[in-house]
């Protein structure tokens, strides 16, 4: 049997992943460590808490797999920059400085960092990674796999099929035609951050009407097999390294958005607009990947479909894809965009030395766990008070009762970006007031973002249809909530009548599970408004400093840290 | 975690080398090969002459 770690870095979100004798005992992203939202950079902090989590030293490992080729990237940099000659001609030396300077000696950076000898260290494709961490995790023995992404080395999107320990790709659409590309493209014309605007535009577009599709089918031109074309006149994305669409767009489109105004959807006509924009976005990108789905069910016959890459991201799309693409089951992992590749890196270097498939995942809480004994440490060093109860779940859903927000933090932190119960903002869902007062006070983000709900898995009938899935334990996809119990959860239904549910079992937070049942036994619904437990441009807690140092900063009423419960009152906010 | 030497952090890179020239030279890539090393005499000059030297968000995509 073997050690094997997985590493993406050096784009976005970089991570590792550590699988010991097949199963996943790690998977960390570098963010949570370093404070840095989105660290690209080497994960070292990652890799050594990995290594940690399992007792291991970096001279144990039997193989590092990063997860893809840094020489496949140069070609394609290299090709695709010819071919865009002379519109190219800006970019180049920042291309190439960036290629030769530093990312085609990655693998010696992994080897001096972590000490290993470089020998050890091997690759594979970017979305066979993403294939892998898809499929592998999956409970299903065989299933079509689509991976949809902004790019690879040069594909943007490809179709497998995964049965047992293979992977096998059956059909690829090079860049620059990538749905991740034009998803990101407008997310700029909307005036958001690329690479971390996508959720906003998704949120944004139940807001508006998709009345511009003529203008999307002219970006991106679907065709019969599945294929798309982007029509690059109206991107330059693949010509300039600070802006993501030509003239054309704005001509197309209309004038892109400023950045960083405040929205009104209430009365503005030209925010209505601009969700409309958004809104014909998401349709066409469901379209696209309706297509691709099936494509994939017509290719592989398989009734089982497992998706990754960022696009896989879209819970909107993929509920989607379960209700239109005539697969049964669907599964996305949670971190389903490029960190993920470090956890399909590693699996593919596990089945080759094991000959054998990993162990599914059932949980998502793979990062570093709370320590208690740091925690009390902590607040006494800070002169904070806090207590400890006898039943801390109890008390805590008995604040959510009382209107408090709270701050849950408990066990290990979670893999991708969504909090599951481990790093949590949790509040009451019923009050539609809630999710402005959190908003506008705590996040301080956008008046149209929405909150998703946590419920006991064995009770979600009751408030949400479309919830029996694959992928609600992972928040990877939305269900319809139940119109005559839309009452009871008015903070966390979305304006479109979905919400983004998690539904929770013991066997995949027992803490979290604890907390609802303590819910219902209080008389009111096993579910909580559960959010990321991070301010305003942070990345998701890691730690137990992290944990106080938002409580001192954030107006949240209460934060269960491990086994001790501090509340506001009884310490300076 | 034990570091690398300069040594092996050396032998290391020519492993890379190695490898970047064996991708370069395999099926239709080898015309790559003359040009490769003409972008990484002249990458070493735009570099020296003051390119470009920050990371803009669209980076992602062209590298």
């Amino acid at each position: 049997m073997s050690a094997v770690l997985g590493i993406s870095a050096y784009y976005h979100d970089s991570a590792a992943a550590l699988i010991v004798d097949g199963e996943v005992i790690a998977a960390v992203q570098e963010e949570r460590l370093s404070r840095r939202k989105n660290d690209p950079g080497m994960p070292q902090r990652a890799a050594e808490a990995c290594l940690r989590q399992a007792g291991l030293e970096a001279q144990d490992l039997d193989r590092i797999v990063f997860y893809e080729n840094p020489f496949g990237r140069l070609e394609r940099v290299v090709l695709s920059s010819l071919r865009a000659f002379p519109r190219s001609w800006r970019h180049f030396p920042a291309a190439l400085q960036s290629q030769i300077g530093s990312k085609i000696w990655v693998l010696d950076g992994i080897a001096g960092a972590l000490g290993v000898p470089r020998g050890k260290i091997t690759t594979v494709g970017h979305h066979e990674s993403h294939a892998a961490s898809a499929f592998f995790p999956s409970p299903f023995e065989e299933a079509a796999i689509l991976t949809v992404d902004g790019m690879g080395e040069d594909e943007s999107t490809a179709i497998w099929h995964g049965a047992d320990t293979d992977l096998r790709c059956l059909a690829s659409i090079p860049y620059p035609h990538s749905i991740g590309l034009l998803y990101a493209a407008i997310t700029a014309f909307l005036g958001f951050e690329v690479n971390e605007g996508e959720y906003k535009v998704m949120g944004l577009a139940a807001f508006g009407k998709p009345s511009f599709q003529n203008e999307f089918r002219t970006l991106l031109q679907l065709q019969a097999d599945g294929a798309f074309e982007l029509n690059t006149q109206y991107f330059a994305f693949h010509t300039d390294i600070n802006i993501a669409f030509s003239p054309r767009l704005e001509r197309l489109l209309g004038p892109p958005r400023r950045r960083g105004k405040a929205w009104d959807l209430t009365g503005d006509e030209t925010d209505q607009r601009y969700a409309d924009i958004a809104a014909s976005l998401q349709w066409i990108t469901e379209e696209a990947l309706l297509g691709l789905a099936r494509e994939a069910r017509r290719r592989t016959g398989s009734p089982n479909l497992c998706l990754a890459g960022g696009v896989a991201l879209n819970c909107v799309a993929n509920a989607r894809l379960l209700r239109e693409s005539g697969f049964s089951r669907i599964f996305v992992q949670p971190a389903a965009g490029d960190a993920g590749g470090a956890l399909g890196a590693a699996m593919l270097g596990a089945i080759e030395l094991d000959r054998e498939r990993p162990a599914r995942m059932t949980s998502a809480a793979l990062g570093v766990p709370i320590c208690n004994d740091a925690a009390r440490a902590l607040c006494g060093s800070l002169g904070l008070h806090w207590r400890y109860p006898g039943d801390i779940l109890d008390e805590a859903a008995d604040l959510v009762l009382r209107g408090k927000i709270g701050a849950f933090v408990r066990g290990r932190f979670e893999w991708g970006p969504r909090a599951l119960g481990q790093r949590s903002i949790i509040a009451s869902p019923a009050d539609p007031g809630m999710r402005d007062r959190i908003n506008q006070v705590v996040k301080k983000r956008e008046p149209f973002r929405p909150f998703a709900p946590a419920v006991l898995s064995d009770r979600a009938s009751d408030w949400f249809a479309e919830h029996d899935n694959d992928m609600t334990p992972f928040m990877t996809t939305t269900a319809r909530v139940v119109e005559r119990q839309a009452g009871d959860i008015g903070a966390v239904r979305h304006v479109d009548g979905t919400a983004r549910v998690q539904t929770v079992t013991a066997q995949a937070s027992s803490d979290f599970c604890g907390l609802l049942e303590r819910m219902e036994r209080n008389g009111a619904p096993p579910i909580v408004l559960n959010t990321s437990l991070n301010g305003a441009g942070e990345p998701i807690i890691g730690d137990e400093a992290d944990a106080l140092g938002f409580f001192m900063s954030h107006p949240v009423d209460f934060m269960v840290l491990g086994d001790i419960l501090l509340e506001k009152g009884a310490n300076p906010s | 975690m034990k570091k690398a030497t300069t040594a092996s952090a050396f032998a290391s890179r020519i492993v890379t080398v190695g490898q970047l020239i064996g991708h370069f030279s395999t099926g239709r890539r080898i015309f790559m090969l003359p040009l490769l090393i003409l972008i990484l005499i002249s990458s070493l000059l735009l570099v020296l002459a003051g390119g470009l030297s920050y990371v803009a968000p669209f980076v992602y995509a062209i590298v």
